[in-house]
């Protein structure tokens, strides 16, 4: 079922994609025009293996958390993508706060924090959603099937295998955008919601010392 | 089952004499620790945790696709006339972004204060939110 699917999703991306590239019903495209698609086409498949290179470096870092980081967004989505909306609401914010602190000097440092924060944030995000695109289409479901398998198992491998289902929806016009904002906003929200996967509070609750 | 037979079953380590005179609770309890007893775990049975296989590291899996993608985006940059380097540069630029947070900060400046005072209550409403949806502890392998 999951192997139909993956294959079906293959196969979709690269039939609209052909046909945005060679419409049936439009007249031809001019020279331009097709340099241009071969160019965005070009930009995003070196963009897709800079990500394969980063998710497999940071699973193998930090194998654990990307994982926390995958099961939250499976089991909370909606509240991953309300945190990951709100987040990316509060960054753009944060961050036209500290571009109007420019003059005063403190502006520039706050920004560049700000910056390398949601960076950070959006690249562990990101790759914590590849890891769940790839557990939800190919993960095992039972120990035997398992067992059986001889590659397709692992977090590096879920994470290749979520990097490029999400790279052949990329390379879809409007959709693949739109999927990969979402995208975005579901890996921010998880990275926020689990503290890049170490599953620690933001806040430490205040109480008063008892005697005794 | 009477008060000394409640008494044991509330402090079995307290009243462990009780066992030794009361038929019933002595059958009642073996029964119940043989119950507890014949039956083994079946780890085959439990659902799979989700760390179950994923220390293993598909080096095939990352190398092909790794390779595949770099051959495509090589041959792509080749026909397109650009190069690798210079293609994922222009793919990461955030100059949308700088040039957008730029125009508005500096629309903020000359902006009337009402619409300041008004992107000052709307800063504190998404940040308290932000706040408040933090504090939420993560569910994932706990639900």
């Amino acid at each position: 079922m999951r192997k139909a699917l993956l294959i079906a999703l293959t196969i979709a991306a690269t039939v609209v994609t052909a046909l945005v590239a060679a419409p049936p019903f439009r007249s031809p495209i001019t020279f331009s025009e097709a340099a241009s698609m071969m160019t965005r086409t070009a930009v995003i498949v070196s963009l897709l293996f800079v990500w394969i290179i980063a998710g497999v470096a940071v699973t193998l870092m930090s194998g654990r958390e990307i994982r926390y980081s995958s099961i939250e967004v499976r089991t909370s989505p909606l509240h991953c993508f309300a945190l990951g909306l709100v987040a990316v609401t509060s960054f753009v914010l944060t961050a036209i706060l500290f571009s109007y602190l420019i003059p005063y000097l403190v502006g520039i440092p706050l920004l560049l924090a700000l910056a390398v924060f949601a960076i950070v944030t959006k690249i562990y995000g990101t790759i914590a959603v590849f890891h769940a695109i790839g557990t939800i289409v190919a993960s095992a479901r039972t120990r035997e099937d398992l067992s059986q398998r001889r590659w397709l198992r692992g977090d590096l491998a879920m994470v290749v295998i979520g990097v490029l289902i999400l790279g052949a929806i990329r390379l879809i016009p409007v959709v693949g955008t739109v999927v990969w904002g979402l995208v975005s906003i579901f890996g921010i929200g998880t990275a926020l919601a689990t503290k890049f996967g170490r599953r620690e509070p933001w806040f430490l609750v205040w109480r008063p010392v008892s005697a005794g | 089952m009477n008060e000394t037979c409640q008494r044991y079953a509330e402090d079995p380590e307290a009243n462990a004499a009780h066992l030794r005179d009361c038929l019933a609770c002595r059958q009642m309890y073996a029964l119940l620790d043989g119950a507890i007893d014949s039956q083994p775990v079946r780890v085959e049975a439990l659902p799979m945790a989700a760390w179950e296989g994923a220390g293993y590291r598909s080096w095939a899996l990352v190398i092909g696709g790794s390779l595949a993608l770099l051959v495509i985006a090589f041959t792509l940059c080749t026909a397109a006339g650009i190069s690798l380097l210079r293609a994922v540069m222009s793919g990461m630029s955030t100059a949308q972004w700088r040039s957008f947070v730029f125009n508005a900060a500096e629309a903020l400046r000359v902006a009337s204060p009402v619409l300041q005072v008004l992107y000052g209550v709307g800063f504190v409403i998404v940040n308290t939110a932000l706040v408040l949806l933090l504090r939420r502890a993560p569910r994932g392998i706990d639900a």
